[in-house]
């Protein structure tokens, strides 16, 4: 997925606002209903037809079909991203253990050698430090309501993957858009097998499930690629798993903990063109303080050794836009592209385009104009209104334009 | 001299439980203050003030907690603690929605609409009507009853406000501090009222402007730094329909700044600190209009300090016109480098780097750290001393470097 050498490119990180009529069918699907499968498919593919126009209108190039085929049931969800995988593979069972119920898991182990474990979800650090306020619902930093009653997936059988029909529903459905919309290049989603954080009770070790898992997505990573379409990778767990551990582990520690989640992912990768590959790295799409957000510096030599042509991670927001600064020290190695996070779902306001061309022209001064793809921090669908979340990707738009007059004269 | 950058705040401060629920049970236009919670007040005050102190800020006030609020998130204080300490306003029997105003501007010359047909809530109508979007304003009491200028314009309000002047300077000393600021509303954004009195704006302009002189004065005369709270400076822009030309709002802003120096006329300006900013609240702003097009009036003011948003993604990009802008002599700037419209939290190394920008572009001695508004009401109490934190430590970092 290289940049261009004739201007800045534009992108985003995957999830685009729902339908209206969408998101009450997935409800009603959600709830049960009986409904007519092929109603709802025709309805989807002509959501995701309008969509893919739409990013085309606004002046996205590298366009996605907004996660639509991830079924949003309620207009603010922050878990598409993931939940969308648990009905593509077999050996999860749902278990009645929302995100603030959940008991910590059964021992920790290894702290004595200096290895580190995930602690659950309601022990997270900055939520403790910032209880009262993710408590508040004034506050707009409490999870939306839906976060809090989903059961959440257990292993109890072999992981495998199952969701071939779907992810066909989904690859045709953003061909036919892009062939619509006359676009030639356009990407797909998918989880990626360390940020598939489900409870164990079936396999001997995390590990296990880690690579069981990398085994069961590449089918999907597979698919995506051999249809001709750029496959996003989806793993905050990278840079977010460290505010859940408990208490802060060194950074040694968190690298060896991580190492094996990237290698299982390029495991799950192996043999597929990196140049189709993009990895999204972000600390968690919540409205909350990030006061325990891991530094960039910390992992961006882990995030390098993905076997990706592109790397997309948070940028525009207030606890790591300074990081720009990370790449004067880094090397990019040859041919990957950045895709930093220009304008963020983290605050209403929308982006000044010069704003997000100062961004932009800071990447392209260290690493060079045509390896910077503007991009944003997270998906935008669920996480800001429908409203802002256009805003902002035409403030996106503008911004590259800008950049890319400052940076090709 | 200060031989690093030194850090203050826009006012607003989030207010203890105890003092809101207080609050709330006195009258919304009476004011009246009994021996509870004088006592609740100043010791509010006295903890506010020390708190600051700890978490690192230079230049502290008393949190604005002598105007009272009533809940926990509520964006209007600034203004509508004012309306119990002038004679001639009252509440009206409709909300601030319905309020049209009143006046007529003179032919070809341009004029306010209505709070409610303001062109940013007009084009994200559906965002700012959206409960779960937190766009929307808390519904403060002028939802339902906009205050009205209804008979001449006085100060009334010695009382309250010698209370106020009495538990900052009780709290600075308590705190071992020289110096600390009140806040008080500048006349243009006391006048943005509905008027039924009045024949023409600049006639209720001066009135405001007169009695708000009383605060003024009063406040410089104690030895405390006044704060003058002029947000609609830079938010008229917004809520003229359509959009003026940039010279018509020049024209039509002039006469406030006038009002304004009016008031202060004679008070020293280096005690005068201006505040400017473009709404606090927590919308997509994509109206603002652009620093650039009015920073030469805000220098106008004769105040010796400038307090503006530049921490947003609105106008974090403005720092650049003050490599063009000749600041004047004497005069400091206060850009926000932290900012209530994201609950993220500036990390340290963000602060520093905006602070740099600035000190590179106007020297380092004429900078001061501040937020882009008041924190209080705006976000939550643990994200405002949150962000207080990472402001000082921002400043820190950047007195290594400039």
């Amino acid at each position: 997925m290289p940049g261009s050498s004739e201007r800045i490119l534009t992108t985003h990180v995957g999830s685009l606002p729902r339908p209206p009529a969408l998101i009450a069918a997935n409800a009603r699907r959600a709830g049960g209903e009986p409904g007519e499968e092929d109603a709802y498919r025709e309805q989807l593919a002509s959501a995701v037809a309008e969509v893919v126009a739409r990013q085309k209108e606004t002046g996205i190039d590298l366009v996605n079909d907004g996660e639509f085929g991830h079924a949003m049931a309620s207009a603010y969800d922050y878990g598409p991203w993931w939940t969308y995988a648990w009905s593509r593979l077999d050996g999860l069972e749902m278990v009645e253990a929302p995100l603030w119920s959940a008991q910590p898991p059964p021992p920790r182990t290894g702290t004595a050698s200096g290895e580190v474990t995930l602690a659950t979800f309601a022990e997270r650090r900055d939520w403790n430090l910032f209880s009262e306020t993710y408590g508040d619902p004034g506050s707009g930093a409490s999870l939306p309501a839906v976060e809090n009653r989903r059961p959440l997936p257990m292993c109890r059988g072999p992981i495998v993957y199952r969701g071939h029909d779907l992810l066909a529903r989904d690859i045709a459905n953003v061909k036919a858009a892009l062939a619509g919309a006359g676009l030639e290049e356009g990407f797909v989603n998918a989880l990626a097998p360390a940020s598939a954080r489900f409870g164990n009770e079936f396999y001997d070790s995390d590990e296990e499930m880690l690579y069981a898992c990398a085994d069961a997505l590449r089918e999907e990573y597979k698919a995506i690629i051999d249809a001709g379409l750029i496959l996003q990778l989806d793993d905050p767990a990278i840079a977010e798993n460290w505010d859940q551990i408990v208490p802060e582990p060194s950074v040694e520690a968190y690298q060896r903990f991580t190492r094996v989640r990237i290698e299982a992912l390029n495991h799950a990768i192996a043999g597929l063109p990196p140049e189709r590959i993009r990895f999204h790295l972000c600390w968690g799409s919540w409205h909350g303080p990030h006061v325990t957000d891991i530094p960039m510096a910390d992992i961006v030599e882990l995030m390098l050794e993905v076997n990706a042509g592109a790397y997309s991670f948070e940028a525009a927001n207030v606890r790591h836009e300074h990081e720009w600064r990370v790449w004067r020290d880094v090397k990019l190695p040859e041919g990957k592209v950045l895709l930093p996070g220009v304008v963020s779902h983290a605050t209403n306001v929308i982006e000044h385009p010069e704003l997000v061309a100062d961004r932009i022209v800071r990447y392209a001064e260290i690493v060079g104009r045509e390896n910077v793809v503007a991009s944003t921090d997270c998906g935008l669908g669920g996480r800001v209104h429908p409203q802002i979340a256009w805003a902002k990707l035409d403030a996106l738009s503008r911004g590259a334009a800008i950049a890319t007059k400052r940076l090709w004269g | 001299m200060a031989t690093r950058i030194l850090t203050s705040h826009a006012g607003s401060l989030p207010r203890p439980q105890s003092l809101i629920e207080l609050n709330a049970q006195r009258d919304r236009l009476d004011g009246s203050i009994d021996d509870d919670y004088e006592r609740a007040l100043a010791q509010s005050v006295t903890d506010v003030v020390a708190r600051q102190r700890d978490a690192g800020v230079d230049l502290v006030n008393d949190g604005e907690f002598g105007h009272s609020m009533r809940r926990e998130y509520d964006f209007g204080m600034w203004l509508t603690y004012v309306f119990a300490r002038l004679g001639g306003v009252e509440l009206a029997e409709f909300g601030m929605r319905q309020a049209t105003l009143t006046h007529r501007a003179p032919a070809g010359e341009i004029t306010l609409a209505p709070f409610g047909a303001r062109r940013d809530w007009t084009r994200f109508s559906e965002a700012y009507g959206d409960p779960q979007a937190g766009v929307a304003l808390p519904e403060g009491e002028m939802f339902q009853h906009t205050p009205i200028i209804r008979g001449p314009v006085t100060y009334t309000g010695h009382d309250a406000l010698a209370l106020d002047i009495a538990d900052m300077k009780a709290a600075l000393e308590a705190a071992g501090l020289q110096d600390g600021f009140l806040n008080s509303v500048g006349p243009a954004s006391c006048a943005r009222l509905p008027d039924e009195h009045y024949a023409s704006e600049e006639e209720a302009l001066y009135a405001c402007a007169d009695a708000m002189r009383e605060e003024y004065k009063a406040i410089v005369d104690a030895g405390l730094m006044l704060q003058i709270d002029d947000p609609v400076i830079a938010d008229n822009w917004d809520q003229i329909v359509p959009e003026p030309s940039v010279e018509a709002y020049i024209r039509f802003t002039r006469p406030r700044i006038e009002a304004l120096n009016h008031a202060i006329a004679g008070l020293p300006p280096e005690r005068i600190r201006f505040h400017l900013c473009w709404g606090s609240w927590h919308g997509p702003h994509s109206t603002d209009i652009p620093m650039a097009d009015i920073v030469e009036l805000m220098l106008e003011v004769n105040a010796g300090t400038y307090s503006f948003e530049a921490a947003n993604a609105r106008h974090e990009h403005e720092w650049t016109i003050w490599q063009d802008i000749k600041l004047p002599d004497g005069k400091v700037i206060m850009p926000g480098v932290v900012s209530h419209a994201t609950n993220v939290i500036e990390h340290p190394e963000l602060v520093a780097q905006r602070i740099e920008r600035f000190a590179r572009a106007v020297g380092p001695e004429r900078v001061i750290a501040g937020t882009d508004c008041g924190l209080g009401g705006r976000v939550h109490p643990q994200i405002a001393w949150a962000k207080l934190e990472a402001l000082s430590e921002g400043a820190a970092l950047a007195s290594t470097r400039v």
